[in-house]
């Protein structure tokens, strides 16, 4: 058979192929410190995936032109190697191999979304790669005795437990009913998992509790369903799209429901795309630009949101934010560390402690960030149709007083 | 199965080449399985896409049954399966290594046996449809499957479902390693039971079906039949492929990863068709030629790898209708062993 010649010279053409392919980059070039990160450029979350790539970027620049990373007397800038997971955890998982083994990348950040990071922490976890996170929050990432794993934000189950809060003080402490709608997706099913608890310890009522498909385009027999049971609270929670397609049907089918709580609102941008239809809508958020922390690079909300606005010609969105403040965890626990050595600058970060313009930060055993709250707030517009995103609460930071019960689409 | 003496060389060859490829590339060992994996799923499809006609888009039905399979009973030997999956795997139990392998081994072989068994039955009541119809259908499967596992919640449901983290055994290399070679010894074990079947007469009455499956069945053929053992075979193996799979990602979400029909479900058959479909090497080439591709040219296209995927669907198409191996065959058809009378040749060009 002579096809087995050409089947022989095919395989050794393919060899050639992939030894010549191998490219390594040491964890430190020169005067570069090289991290990698696999981000959903394509795909169900590339909205969200480029926000968290536009706050890596944002600080690489920023902690790069105003000095660079001091180690050992010498200065270093930051490098980042960006692959495209396309939103799917199977890939992430190989990617994240491949920037360890292949590229030589020797500290991680982490991806956009729960499901992803899920998919990569056992990689890092297995060689020793620390991982600076901003885009994971499931409850279960921090219980698995992950040791390489840090993520700067708070964990999902405690994005909408506050509302539900809200809900029951206005109703004098009584419990409420709520109706559920979660995509079927890690993070957005742990957020489910949050509001239960707070039904359960607010003697509140569920009247609906659907699932919701992946790449959230429809949920129009859940509003029906709403619009029948007038349940006190409607709880939503999809990623962006989930937050769009939520806004766009609730005001076409005009579901009058005393509370909205939702996630995701400003990574959709919804007061800019759905302006007053969004109004009144509660939205939980990791971040906000009239918090009052304060940094050295990015000095604070405000000024993040401004310079962030000029540059990518469109306001933070919390995940933008977070990513950011990932790389000012890095560039701190390298400095105290002040090795590259993977367990020393590991056992830096676990003793983290510092403000950054997003908030503090302080972790856990588990790796979740305990010192920063999440916060609640309120799109709310005036009288010309011009709407914001005001915070109600906690206390502590509101700017604006909650508007309680949503008035009905009638007398809107 | 005899071999000739260029055939052992070629084999052996390849063999040996497998073994020694994770030593060779150490960097590329999760790749490698994936390769091993791609090849399998390509492999197992062109037996129905290729030998039998039927364009099956629901071989990743048994791929994503395997892989739940796979994982849910090498955590349910030991441990409670639902206290696991909870609340997104909150609790956190750990596998000793003989736990770990003993539960990988009955695994793999529940992964194959029950799609094995799956196909049996779905097979016996869509495999009366043809053409589009059946192609449908099978679509229709696999999303379905994706769905509903996403509302399971013994098996994690939309939080997806982590298996069992691989025992600190040996060095760092020993994981990938342990799944390279797992994964290779299935893709050799898929090409020796592909193999001996094509050289059977399975494969002409597969064949015979393909090009007119009346004509068959008035010559006394019980198509059907062969029909439904063919996809059992193919469910078989596409289960293994899932159930290592499930374990070499470390992370199953019910629409992504194990029901993955826009992804591995579409894979599968363009790697076949690349290939050559109704060859035995087509599909290994395409499945090879692919992978690389896509891992070469994902790392240059960032975020435009998708573009890039479709110019080489519409590439093949257009130059490579018959794939890599049907090219190649009207290229130099002596190759393959076919004599072509030039007069002949130019006589019929002339008709035209």
């Amino acid at each position: 058979m002579k096809i087995s010649k050409l089947i022989i010279s095919f395989i050794s053409a393919a060899v050639i192929l992939l030894s010549t392919s191998v490219v390594s980059f040491a964890k430190v070039v020169g005067d570069k410190i090289v991290l990698g990160a696999a981000i959903s450029l394509t795909g169900k979350y590339s909205s969200n995936g480029v926000h968290t790539q536009n706050g890596y970027n944002m600080a690489v620049d920023r902690i790069n032109s105003m000095g660079g990373v001091k180690v050992g007397g010498k200065t270093y800038k930051f490098d980042i190697i960006y692959y495209d997971d396309e939103s799917n955890p199977k890939r992430a998982a190989q990617l994240a191999e491949r920037l360890i083994s292949q590229d030589g990348v020797e500290f991680m950040l982490g991806p956009y979304s729960s499901g992803l990071t899920k998919a990569i922490a056992p990689v890092t976890e297995k060689y020793g790669v620390p991982m600076v996170e901003a885009n994971g929050a499931s409850r279960s990432l921090f219980t698995k005795g992950y040791k390489y794993l840090f993520a700067v934000l708070a964990p999902a189950n405690l994005y909408l437990d506050v509302a539900i809060d809200l809900a029951v003080e206005k109703n004098n402490g009584k419990g409420v009913t709520v109706a559920m709608a979660f995509e079927q997706d890690a993070f957005s099913q742990d957020v489910r998992l949050g509001v239960l608890d707070a039904i359960k310890r607010t003697g509140s009522k569920k009247v609906i509790d659907d699932k919701l498909p992946k790449e959230l385009n429809d949920m129009a027999a859940t509003l029906v369903k709403v619009k029948q049971m007038k349940p006190d609270v409607l709880v939503v929670s999809g990623h962006t799209k989930g937050a769009l397609t939520a806004i766009r049907q609730i005001s076409e089918m005009k579901v009058d429901v005393p509370m909205l709580a939702m996630t995701h609102c400003d990574a959709a941008k919804l007061s800019k795309q759905h302006g007053k239809n969004s109004q009144y809508a509660l939205c939980a958020s990791q971040w906000h630009k009239t918090l009052t922390y304060k940094d050295d690079f990015f000095k604070d909300g405000m000024t993040y949101d401004a310079d962030f606005t000029k540059e990518f010609g469109y306001a933070p969105p919390y995940q933008a934010a977070e990513s950011s403040a990932a790389l000012l965890v890095f560039k701190d626990a390298f400095e105290r560390a002040n090795s590259f050595d993977q367990k020393k600058v590991r056992d830096a970060l676990a003793a983290t402690n510092m403000q950054t313009f997003y908030g503090n930060i302080k972790f856990a055993e588990g790796g979740q960030n305990v010192d920063k709250p999440m916060v609640l707030f309120q799109v709310m517009c005036d009288d010309g149709g011009k709407c914001e995103n005001k915070v109600v609460a906690p206390t502590k930071w509101a700017s604006a007083k909650l508007i309680h019960p949503i008035p009905s689409w009638s007398k809107r | 199965m005899s071999l000739s003496k260029n055939n052992l060389i070629l084999y052996s060859g390849i063999l040996i080449f497998g073994i020694a490829a994770p030593f060779l590339f150490p960097a590329f060992k999760v790749q490698l399985s994936i390769l091993c994996v791609l090849i399998v799923l390509a492999t197992t499809w062109n037996i129905q896409g290729g030998e039998m006609g039927y364009n099956s888009f629901g071989n990743i039905l048994f791929y994503g049954l395997g892989m739940y399979l796979c994982a849910s009973v090498q955590v349910g030997m030991f441990f409670p399966l639902a206290e696991w999956t909870e609340s997104g795997g909150e609790k956190t139990f750990v596998h000793t290594p003989a736990q770990f392998f003993q539960g990988m081994a009955v695994g793999l072989i529940v992964a194959a046996v029950v799609p094995t068994i799956v196909a049996g039955l779905i097979g016996y009541s869509i495999l009366g449809l043809r053409g589009h119809y059946f192609a449908i259908c099978t679509l229709g499967l696999g999303v379905a499957a994706g769905e509903i596992s996403g509302g399971i919640e013994i098996i994690g449901a939309g939080q997806g479902f982590t298996t069992p983290p691989f025992p600190d055994v040996g060095s760092l290399d020993s994981r990938g390693e342990f799944f390279y070679f797992l994964s290779f010894f299935v893709l050799v074990l898929t090409f020796i039971a592909v193999r001996g079947i094509y050289s059977t007469r399975f494969k002409l009455i597969l064949n015979a079906i393909r090009d007119n499956e009346d004509k068959a069945e008035a010559m006394g053929i019980e198509t059907m039949k062969y029909k439904i053992v063919g996809w059992m075979i193919s469910a078989f193996f596409c289960g293994l492929a899932g159930g290592i799979m499930g374990g070499l990602v470390g992370y199953i979400d019910s629409t992504d990863v194990a029901f993955d029909g826009r992804e591995m479900g579409v894979f599968m058959v363009l790697m076949a068709i690349l290939g050559g479909k109704g060859t035995l090497w087509g599909p290994i080439i395409g499945a090879t030629v692919f992978h690389i591709f896509k891992e070469g040219f994902w790392t240059f296209f960032l975020g435009w790898q998708y573009v890039a995927l479709g110019v080489l669907i519409v590439v093949i198409v257009i130059y490579f209708p018959e794939g890599i191996m049907g090219w190649l065959r009207e290229k130099y058809p002596e190759r393959f062993g076919e004599v072509v009378d030039e007069r002949d040749r130019k006589a019929q060009v002339e008709l035209k």
